[in-house]
């Protein structure tokens, strides 16, 4: 007994455990589930848990606690105490009064926000990387810059020993006016691989790797300033989504720094996505909210990959490797 | 003891993760300053070539490839003038200003934020600094002890805060100082010189500041940003600095009042709701029923999807209210524009060349006053769309139209119908203007001190399937086309928005109080009946 009265002052009455347990479980199908899967998913928005399983859940914990409540008299009795003491107004009858009003309404304000008509943003659920109408063709295509073959390689080697190596349209105003400044043309390109090259170049023994490297280098310098010009105003300079139009679109421009963008698709992908842009999505993918160009109409082939190039470059990521379907099948 | 101990260190420790918080957003370099060595410049030349020489240009001349698509263009690091600076007029900046710069860019421009906090793949502290070696070095300015930036640093006093005293005072030295003759009474950018203004660096046009967009203050919106433009001035541009004509106090009240001035918050909501009315809609935009009536700002971007490409465009915010009753519904639409333009020579339109060269420079569009009309455009699905397809938000598609409502200001000024019904089916074909008698939507805009307050209305419901038709409780989307003639705007070189959406706003339906009011009840006798039962048995 002197056990009982001891504890009494720290031990929540039964009821009171009950309604806590509650709205813990609550509590955790609101909130907790949903951040959970958040973490899980990697999704960038969380899951929240559909209304009817909610309502399943909360049922099933409901017949719990009564099942284990009145699985024995003294629990029970325990547990409708304090109800009892309420109802014949034992906690004084103004907590009676108030206790009594607040519950109807509760329940009335319930129904009403159940039942009024509501005005949320109808959202529809996107898919961003769709598959339904890729050509699956494209699949193992390859960024054909990124490892020029032995003869354009030699080509571009004798380019540079005559001095003119030849630039897009859109750099040569640039480039026309440091060219007395260097004494190769390349000069303007300070990276360590181009400029061990070009002293290379000088010695007079070049291997093709170095020069493969600074071809790179120069499709690279193409390929950003191509960039700049046509994607950095909705992707931004840094390619993290930002660019100066891109607060002007619901549907943002993807940041393509951000985990689970260019890094997840092929390049061949990639290359399907400039070229046929926001329009060229299948219904899932919602092209209706994209403002990403159709490039293919305005943008040559070889400069669409040497902006591809520069997106995977400033975005800090490599594309997803293709899958080697031939060595699959020939496993078969 | 303990308890107490860890609340307090728990405190500590909240207080400092704040503080830290604040530090990494803010623009001040977190770390200690790296040291200017030569490595240092050589490594600031690596990261000039490749994040900002295609702007800036290789030799820093601010005529990088992609110069000619900018206004304002790039700064030319050669000339050592500086726009925002904590130094006095005419003065060089600091590095910590051009660290500010990089580090946050300048909002409204091309130039964007190189913070690595902010964007994963932007420059690091010490890649900024070394990146600020290097500019330096294009102006030998920097090396000359006599211009030393930091013997030049503008005093700050300790900051009034803001009263409406303060504020009165502040508004009152906005008119003596003459600060309307450039940005306009109400501050939007439009006073009587501004039309005429030139920069120091090309001689390009520049158009004084419309202070009321908070979002866009270059060196910052806040009170003390602003009070530091006037102690500095902002170089290569008509901006004086007012440290000697206005006391130090005087600074700090008109720095307040143009803080007063502020739009500070976007309600970047996607659903408008249209509220109903049951009498007469309004027809004119200051009627009193618009106050209640709820608003969206819809923000817009440069038309830069399709050619020709337009990245310099005037408008990027426009508030819309709706309202509607049995028979029309009505909208209101508002935004700064700086002139009003309201002749339009449709010989002085750009060609579209059939060859892509890149985005439309400015320099090749005649922006000056007289040119072009302003305008601006409702567009709506030609029909509800039935599950979540819609037709593209930038002018639909074939098998897809949309239906839009282009209001004129030239037909306005000149008394004929302001508002014609158009169709299309895809950005590259022309508008299809709907025959005479399907033209129903009647409008009127009204054009005052830097403001366009258009109004736009329709019957609900009509006979033409080129229509949409509007019913109550339904999303309808809608997105906006928006041109300012003296920004050189007129077809495809424009503003727009995507995809918002419109519903009208349906009343509670009767039932759904019955039911509320039949759950209570129930509820409540339940109760007595059950206090009843306990009295009774206990
Ligand atoms: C008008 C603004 C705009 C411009 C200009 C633009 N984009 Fe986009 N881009 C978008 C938007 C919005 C999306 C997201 C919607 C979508 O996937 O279609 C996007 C998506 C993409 C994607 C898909 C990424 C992914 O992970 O699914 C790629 C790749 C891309 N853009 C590349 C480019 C390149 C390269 C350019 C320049 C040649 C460019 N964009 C220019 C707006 C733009
Ligand atoms: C997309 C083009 C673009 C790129 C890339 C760019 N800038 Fe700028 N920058 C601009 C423009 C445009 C302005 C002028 C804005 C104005 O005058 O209001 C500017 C202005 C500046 C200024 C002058 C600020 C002042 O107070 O006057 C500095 C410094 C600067 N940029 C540094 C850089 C650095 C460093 C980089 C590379 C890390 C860079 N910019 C990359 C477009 C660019
Ligand atoms: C001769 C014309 C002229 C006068 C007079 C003038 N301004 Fe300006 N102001 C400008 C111009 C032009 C700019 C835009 C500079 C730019 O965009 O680089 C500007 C910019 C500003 C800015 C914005 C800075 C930012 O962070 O973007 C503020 C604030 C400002 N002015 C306040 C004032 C006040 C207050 C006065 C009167 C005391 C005043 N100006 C007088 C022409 C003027």
């Amino acid at each position: 007994m002197e056990n009982r009265s001891k504890t009494d002052g720290f031990k929540l009455g039964r009821f009171w455990s009950t309604l806590i347990t509650l709205c813990i479980i609550y509590l955790i199908i609101k909130w907790v589930i949903p951040f959970v899967s958040r973490w899980l998913t990697g999704l960038p928005f969380p899951l929240p848990v559909p209304g009817t399983l909610a309502l399943f859940y909360i049922m099933l914990t409901i017949i719990a606690l009564y099942v284990y409540i009145s699985f024995s008299e003294e629990r029970l009795e325990e547990f409708l105490t304090p109800i009892r003491r309420l109802l014949l107004g034992m906690y004084g009858s103004r907590t009676r009064t108030v206790v009594l009003a607040i519950i109807p309404l509760l329940f009335g304000w319930q129904i009403y926000s159940a039942t009024v008509p509501k005005v949320s943003s109808p959202t529809s659920l996107r898919i961003q990387h769709p598959s339904s109408n890729f050509p699956k063709d494209m699949e193992a295509l390859k960024n054909p810059l990124i490892n020029p073959g032995d003869a354009e390689v030699d080509k571009f080697i004798e380019e540079v020993k005559g001095n003119n190596v030849q630039f897009i349209p859109e750099a040569m105003g640039e480039v026309e006016k440091v060219k007395g400044k260097y004494e190769n043309i390349l000069g303007f390109i300070p990276t360590e691989s181009m400029q061990a090259f070009l002293k290379d170049m000088k010695t007079g023994n070049v291997s093709r790797d170095k020069a493969r490297q600074a071809l790179r280098e120069k499709y690279l310098f193409e390929g950003k300033i191509l960039y700049a010009m046509n994607c950095r105003p909705c992707h931004g300079d840094s390619t993290g989504g930002d660019g100066p139009m891109a607060d002007g679109f619901r549907l943002r421009p993807i940041n393509f720094t951000e985990n689970g963008t260019i890094e997840t698709i092929v390049e061949g992908y990639t290359f399907w996505r400039v070229s046929t842009g926001g329009r060229g999505l299948p219904q899932e993918a919602t092209p209706w909210d994209s403002a990403m160009p159709v490039w293919k109409a305005d943008i040559p082939e070889e400069y669409r990959w040497r902006i591809i190039m520069a997106e995977y470059e400033l975005a800090q990521k490599t594309p997803r490797q293709p899958e080697k379907l031939a060595e699959g099948e020939g496993k078969k | 003891m303990i308890k107490r101990f860890s609340v307090s260190l728990f405190f500590l420790f909240t207080l400092s993760c704040l503080l830290l918080t604040h530090v990494h957003a803010a623009d001040v370099p977190a770390g200690k300053k790296l040291a200017k060595t030569p490595e240092a410049i050589e490594k600031g030349r690596v990261i000039y070539y490749k994040r900002c020489s295609f702007c800036h240009g290789l030799q820093g001349d601010g005529d990088g490839p992609v110069a000619y698509q900018l206004i304002p263009r790039p700064r030319d690091f050669t000339k050592g003038l500086y726009k925002f600076r904590s130094t006095g007029s005419g003065e060089l900046p600091t590095d910590e200003d051009l660290f500010r710069v990089i580090s946050r860019g300048l909002p409204g421009t091309a130039m964007q934020t190189f913070d690595s906090d902010k964007i994963k793949s932007g420059l690091t502290e010490e890649e900024r600094w070394q990146v600020i070696y290097f500019i330096k070095t294009f102006s030998k300015d920097f090396d000359d002890p006599e211009f030393n930036p930091y013997k030049a640093v503008v005093n700050v006093s300790s900051e009034i805060k803001s009263s409406q005293a303060g504020i009165e005072k502040g508004k009152k030295i906005f008119q003596e100082m003459k600060c309307w003759e450039c940005h306009g009474d109400g501050g939007r950018g439009n006073g009587p010189n501004s039309p005429r203004l030139k920069d120091k660096f090309r001689g390009d046009p520049i158009l004084p500041f419309d202070l009321t967009k908070g979002w866009r203050y270059k060196g910052g919106n806040t009170t003390r940003d602003i009070y530091l433009r006037f102690n500095t001035g902002i170089n290569g541009t008509p901006m004086p600095s007012f440290t000697d004509s206005l006391k130090d106090e005087e600074r700090w009240d008109l720095a307040n009042y143009v803080v007063s001035l502020q739009k500070r918050e976007v309600n970047n909501n996607p659903v408008l709701s249209a509220k109903f009315v049951s009498g007469e809609l309004p027809t004119d935009p200051d009627n009193t029923l618009w106050g209640s009536a709820t608003s969206i700002d819809v923000l817009l971007a440069g038309q830069v999807i399709a050619r020709p490409r337009w990245e310099n465009p005037s408008v990027d915010l426009v508030t819309v209210k709706a309202l509607y009753n049995a028979k029309e519904i009505v909208f209101l639409m508002e935004w700064g524009d700086r002139f009003k333009d309201t002749v339009h020579n449709p010989e002085k339109e750009y060609k579209v060349s059939d060859v892509y060269k890149g985005y439309v420079s400015w320099e090749d569009i005649p922006r000056d006053i007289g040119n072009f009309r302003d305008s601006i455009a409702l567009q709506f699905p030609t029909a509800i769309p039935a599950g979540t397809k819609k037709p593209h938000f930038f002018r639909g598609e074939s098998g897809n139209t949309v239906n839009l409502w282009v209001w004129k200001s030239d037909l306005e000024e000149s008394g004929q119908p302001p508002v014609e019904e158009v169709n299309a089916s895809s950005p590259g074909q022309p508008l299809k203007i709907q025959p005479p008698e399907g033209q129903q939507v009647k409008g009127k805009g009204v054009w005052k001190d830097g403001v366009w307050k258009v109004v736009i209305k329709r019957p609900l419901l009509t006979e033409d399937k080129n229509d949409i038709q509007f019913e109550k409780g339904k999303f309808i989307p809608l997105a906006l086309n928006v041109w300012d003639g003296s920004n050189g705007e007129h077809n495809l070189l424009m503003s727009l928005s995507s995809w918002h959406y419109v519903i009208l706003e349906t009343t509670v339906p009767m039932s759904v109080y019955l039911y509320t009011f039949l759950g209570i009840a129930g509820l409540g006798l339940g109760e007595f009946w059950l206090v009843r039962r306990v009295r009774r048995s206990g």
